[in-house]
């Protein structure tokens, strides 16, 4: 009588009625959902996470994965994504934290902190991704840094057995000699490489274009060619004094101290005066700062305009405030003094703002007469890099970076190029995304022939104002356990010591899910009608009794439930 | 077994008789004694029953329906205001179907305040769908509130038993208490029907709308009729197995009347002591019905007995205001579509508690055998022009 | 995920609630806290309507609808028959709106209480005769309009959990669907405890309250907020026990939670902050009662 729809005939003589009202069935029959004027729908959306990564990481995805303690299948879902997650945690520059909705209500989700973690996991439990059907098509990637290695794990898990040509004895690039160790140890990155390279990678070392790799003949024994050869060619000061001993470019300072002892080409550590200046301030600038600290200096910083304009970002800044580094603002060298061609002073101008440039910062103006001099034994230069093109066919190039279409086509057809080498000096997470994009278009071109282009339409992300925020507590970060002051200065241990699970599970478990059900069973609950079926692994209306009222709507924490209008 | 009780008592005695296992009470005077003893037989133990002190007679008929209908047999008693206060409920029970017994201890409606009886209150509650039984004495009143049971739960109608206020609510005299094995063999536990199975569960009383309601209305009177055999059979069963019987109505040395008393409640015994004195003298052409079922009002059974007669005096104690005699109004009805009728003379007495004597009986019988018609509609026997 | 809500539904769908309304969504939770062996005892309300016509039901339980002021008289009498019949498993709730338990009702309600009858009066207040098309009660608030008070009306609310409370029963509870969890626990606190259980619900009422219906948890949640109606247990008519979701036992200010009703849309700025004061005092009230104060 309870589940069954059963009408009662208002025909029904008195014999067939019971004595008194007494009900002979339920109200099933009634299908209150010819009273809807609006529709509810199950209709997820973007989370501005997702949408803001670079390499485009389920975010919310895998940060629901870990608040219910499935590590793995996080692990598994950010790989989708990205090949590099115990060294993204680590080293990337997290846009997604500035997106996140829930800087609008306390503080952004520890995003990285548990994307480092989820990382850690893979490797400790020494996780694979599966592989698809094996492909035929030979691939060279010219280039191991992150986008090469990015586009060769990418076309491992399709199947392929790219090469990868590097020049420097490791892969990695500027993972493995940018990046100091006490940011990214190097046993991280080298076993997230051993993992990928086990996918079926083949890896040439030493193999440095110009010089025994040569594009054009890649490009004829090769079914593709990526070039991903990175921006590492570093910016001139342009001042007097800059070609004597002791000044010299923060990437090579960093490639030397990031070098164990025995691999480095002198044998020994670069040698640099405790009265050290670095010039930028850019994340080069903060790491070699930080690693002349370490190798007993007391750096100072220069930089041309205020705190506020320094494009490194903000973790990196804060950390390196931390460690006690001066840093000097609103000054620019003018001259490097040196005495029988050793550096001895740098001569500065003191800077003040003006009006804002094309980058949308303000200009710094040099004040008249107001030089003065740092003593000093070493200047890092730390303003910059560019690709070295020197060795790509002009064919290929446009304003000294490779020109690409946005699937990282060339103008020769089986020549791709990915990274920095096309955007000139970006992050390591937009290195990565740029090498899936690539890996996909690779694979496209190489199975048909051509890359087709289908537009995706922009979705916008959602917004803070539309999540119902009754449903969220407020809660601290969970802070990253870190190692102090005193024992940074000393050794070149990582500063940052990594979540553990629980942690990670609570940091998770802040997240909003914008856009995306996360079964918090609102509109189940709230339904006056019961029309919100309950299922194992999602929810369904039942527009047969749903009679429009939108409490499931409103309700909804996460904005995925729109209401429709219906048409009558 | 013999035991000396007040009309009131007799009440209680039935009930505990009847095993009745909810009992929700309100005092009000002349009826206070019926639950009292109650009360009693339920904190001894004698009485297995819920004893509910609520705290109206509004509240003791909900609380009595509520109870019929999770299964439990329910009693309960009132009197006058408190049977007004009731009325809504009265009505709940009846269209509910709830075979709930009730004793009403008839009083007087104020203002001003009266405890005395007449039959105003439960009268003004005839057409509510409750069965009405009017008793004479205390014996009856045992019995009739046993044999309401025994018809309630047949026809599933309440049924109310009706006395008069303290002529015999407080009057005493030797009852015959029947032995509880053969009141047990009489009237077995009640069965509450299939309507509140937790197994298959359904709503009572819900909103009816015209497409049932006139159906719903019709299996009352379908009940009602049912009620006057399934009455005679319970009295005939009552006497199988208790060895009293009643009737639904009784014609009391009415076989050489032509002229007969049609009574109700105490009267009929004040009356009987009358006739039995005309008929000791050798006067036999006087008799009496009284009229034990008033709701429903048996009809035939009555056209039967006072056909035969050429006058009858109904005696009222109530009014239909605007009308006259309630009884007299249903005799009348009775006879609507007969070709022949007797002559209906309608006497109100003993309204408010006036005293009703045998001298007043025998007034009544010599107004009637000496005037060919009533002069007027009503004959007021012991007011005070 | 609200694992502490059951999953059982004992509330069909096709019920006549109007879109939006708080009172069967908070039946609905009601039974899923007393599970099938329960006894419903309607009066005349909104619910007389919303479970549907002869013959149907939309409740899977077994139903009683009984007359306007007999909520407390006839859960009595049911209980007393199970109880005799040996059927004390089964919980009997009486559910009534505010008509039937603040007005015409309270007299049987106070019987029942203070003879402690062992059942659950739930009043899911919609602070007004919603079903009769919108009149004045005594639970109607200070300021509402209604068709029997079409400018405002003048009078307080009655506080009837102090009238509760003043009878000393073994629990009493306010209780409000935007808290499913919360809503749950009494209820199955309440089943626990043997005699009268008062459950008092804030039920928004779209029609009533002039709202869109999407917004009726808002509202709950506001009200809650607010502590136009805050959530709090009485043991034994003597022990308070907050419940409020709200911090550091602070109140939101009222404006938002009138704002969004039409019913309150003519009070001015002053009228609304007599609103406040009166909302601020009755909350000082209460964390006196609490001894937090």
């Amino acid at each position: 009588m309870q589940s069954k729809i059963k009408v009662i005939p208002t025909t029904l003589k008195v014999k067939d009625l019971p004595p008194t009202a007494i009900s002979m069935s339920n109200m099933l029959f009634n299908k209150t959902g010819s009273w809807r004027n609006y529709k509810p729908v199950y209709d997820e959306k973007l989370p501005p996470c997702n949408a803001t990564c670079p390499s485009g990481e389920k975010i919310q995805g895998y940060l629901y994965l870990v608040k219910n303690n499935k590590f793995a299948e996080a692990w598994q879902l950010i790989k989708q994504d990205n090949p590099l997650p115990a060294v993204c945690g680590r080293v990337c520059f997290h846009p997604c934290e500035v997106e996140c909705n829930r800087n609008d209500y306390d503080e952004s989700v520890g995003i990285h902190n548990v994307e480092r973690l989820i990382g850690d996991y893979g490797l400790r439990h020494n996780l694979r991704v599966k592989i698809g059907i094996k492909k035929k098509q030979q691939i060279a990637i010219i280039g191991g840094g992150p986008a090469g290695i990015s586009a060769a794990y990418h076309l491992a898990r399709m199947g392929y057995k790219p090469t990868i040509f590097e020049a420097e004895r490791q892969l990695g690039g500027m993972l493995q000699y940018g990046i100091p160790s006490y940011r990214l140890p190097k046993n991280i990155l080298q076993k997230e490489i051993n993992s990928i390279i086990k996918m079926g990678v083949k890896v040439k070392t030493g193999m440095r274009v110009g010089k025994n790799l040569f594009i054009e003949e890649l490009a004829k024994k090769y079914h593709a060619v990526l070039i991903a050869t990175g921006a590492y060619k570093e910016r001139n000061l342009d001042i007097p004094g800059e070609e004597a001993r002791g000044v010299i470019g923060a990437l090579d300072f960093l490639h030397e101290a990031n070098l164990p002892r025995r691999q480095a080409g002198s044998g020994k550590k670069p040698t640099i005066s405790k009265d050290v200046v670095i010039i930028g301030g850019g994340n080069a600038a903060m790491d070699a700062a930080r690693s002349a600290l370490r190798m007993g200096a007391h750096p100072k910083v220069i930089y041309r305009r205020t705190r506020n304009e320094m494009p490194a970002i903000p973790d990196e800044i804060r950390d390196t405030e931390e460690e006690k580094i001066d840093f000097i603002f609103l000054a620019a060298p003018v001259k490097v003094i040196t005495k029988n061609n050793k550096t001895v002073a740098l001569e500065c101008i003191r800077m003040k703002l003006g009006s804002a440039d094309s980058s949308g910062r303000r200009k710094p103006i040099p004040v008249k007469g107001s030089n003065f001099r740092i003593k000093t034994g070493t200047i890092i230069k730390a303003i910059g890099e560019s690709p070295e093109t020197s060795f790509i066919p002009a064919s290929l190039l446009k304003d000294n970076l490779v020109c690409t279409d946005k699937w990282g086509m060339t103008a020769q057809n089986n020549i791709f190029a990915a990274g920095d080498a096309v955007t000139g000096p970006k992050t390591v997470v937009e290195a990565i995304g740029a090498g899936k994009r690539s890996a996909q278009a690779i694979d496209k071109y190489v199975r048909t022939g051509k890359v087709t282009h289908t537009e995706i339409p922009e979705v916008k992300p959602v917004r803070f104002e539309q999540l119902n925020t009754a449903y969220f507590e407020h809660a601290p970060r969970v802070s990253m356990p870190h190692l102090e002051f005193k024992q940074r200065v000393k050794s070149t241990k990582e500063v940052y010591l990594g979540y553990k699970p629980n942690e990670a599970i609570t940091e998770s478990d802040r997240c909003f899910s914008c856009g995306v059900c996360n079964f918090c069973d609102n509109c189940w609950v709230f339904c006056p009608d019961m029309a919100v079926i309950k299922k194992k692994n999602k929810y369904e209306f039942n527009y047969d009794y749903c009679k429009g009222c939108g409490i499931c709507a409103s309700e909804c924490p996460h904005n995925v439930i729109s209401l429709v209008e219906e048409k009558k | 077994m013999k035991e000396v009780t007040t009309g009131n008592h007799a009440v209680s005695y039935g009930a505990m008789l009847s095993r009745a296992q909810v009992i929700a009470a309100y005092p009000i005077t002349p009826q206070t004694q019926i639950v009292e003893l109650l009360s009693n037989f339920c904190a001894t133990g004698k009485l297995k029953a819920k004893f509910l002190k609520v705290e109206s007679e509004h509240s003791v008929m909900a609380a009595s329906i509520g109870a019929s209908l999770a299964g439990a047999r329910a009693f309960t008693a009132t009197s006058g205001q408190g049977l007004a206060l009731m009325h809504e409920m009265i009505h709940w029970a009846a269209n509910g179907r709830l075979p709930i017994v009730m004793a009403d201890v008839n009083r007087s409606m104020a203002p001003g305040w009266s405890i005395w009886t007449d039959q105003n209150d439960s009268l003004s509650q005839r057409d509510t769908g409750w069965i009405q039984l009017y008793c004479e004495s205390s014996q009856e009143v045992t019995d009739s509130i046993i044999q309401g049971f025994k018809i309630a739960e047949k026809v599933y109608l309440p049924v109310m038993v009706i006395l008069d206020a303290f002529v015999l609510s407080h009057t005493s005299e030797v009852i015959d208490l029947p032995d509880i094995k053969l009141v047990d063999k009489y009237l077995p536990p009640f069965k509450a029907r299939d309507m509140m199975d937790m197994k298959n569960p359904r709503a009572f009383g819900g909103l009816v709308t015209p497409d049932f309601n006139f159906e719903l209305k019709y299996k009352i009177q379908e009940a009602m009729n049912q009620t006057i055999p399934v009455a005679k059979w319970a009295d005939r069963e009552f006497k199988r197995i208790l060895g009293r019987s009643y009737g639904i109505i009784e014609a009391y040395k009415c076989e050489k009347a032509d002229t007969i008393l049609v009574t109700s409640g105490t009267i009929t015994s004040t009356s009987r002591y009358v006739i039995n004195q005309l008929h000791a003298q050798g006067k036999k052409n006087v008799g009496i019905l009284k009229i034990r079922m008033f709701r429903p009002f048996p009809a035939k059974e009555v056209v039967a007995v006072l056909s035969k007669a050429k006058k009858v005096a109904v005696i009222d104690r109530n009014i239909g205001y605007g009308v006259g005699g309630i009884f007299c109004q249903e005799v009348k009805a009775a006879f609507g579509n007969e070709k022949k009728h007797p002559e209906f003379f309608n006497f109100i007495t003993g309204i408010g508690g006036r005293d009703v004597t045998p001298k007043d009986i025998q007034g009544i019988i010599d107004y009637t055998e000496t005037h060919k018609k009533p002069k007027e509609d009503i004959i007021w026997v012991g007011l005070r022009k | 995920m609200r694992n502490e809500i059951p999953l059982e539904e004992n509330l069909n769908s096709g019920h006549l609630a109007c879109p939006g309304c708080g009172g069967s969504l908070s039946m609905r939770l009601a039974l899923k806290a007393l599970g099938r062996k329960t006894y419903l005892v309607l009066t005349a309300c909104c619910w007389s309507i919303i479970d549907g016509p002869f013959p149907y039901s939309a409740v899977k339980i077994p139903l009683m609808h009984t007359a306007f002021e007999t909520a407390g008289s006839a859960a009595s009498g049911i209980r007393a028959a199970l109880d005799i019949l040996g059927k004390k498993d089964i919980t009997v709730m009486a559910w009534a709106g505010d008509g039937g338990t603040f007005d015409i009702g309270i007299q049987a309600l106070s019987g029942a209480a203070e003879r402690n009858e062992d059942f659950i009066y739930s009043c899911y207040d919609n602070e007004a005769y919603m079903n009769t098309g919108i009149q004045r009660s005594s639970g109607t608030p200070w300021g509402a309009w209604t068709t029997t008070t079409p400018e405002s009306k003048g009078e307080q609310k009655k506080k009837i959990m102090e009238i509760m409370a003043a009878h000393r029963i073994p629990y009493a509870a306010t209780l409000s669907p935007a808290y499913p969890e919360d809503f749950i626990r009494k209820y199955k606190k309440a089943k626990s405890i043997k005699g009268t259980k008062f459950m008092h619900i804030l039920s928004p009422c779209p029609p009533g309250w002039k709202t869109s219906s999407e917004q009726s948890m808002k509202l709950s949640r506001m009200a809650v907020e607010s502590g136009v109606f805050p959530l709090y247990e009485i043991e034994n008519g003597t022990k308070y026990t907050l419940n409020n979701p709200t911090a550091d036992f602070k109140i939101k200010p009222i404006n938002e939670y009138i704002s969004m009703q039409g019913r309150f849309r003519h009070l001015n700025k002053e009228q609304i902050k007599f609103m406040q004061e009166n909302v601020t005092s009755e909350w000082q009230r209460l964390l006196r009662k609490l001894k937090y104060a």
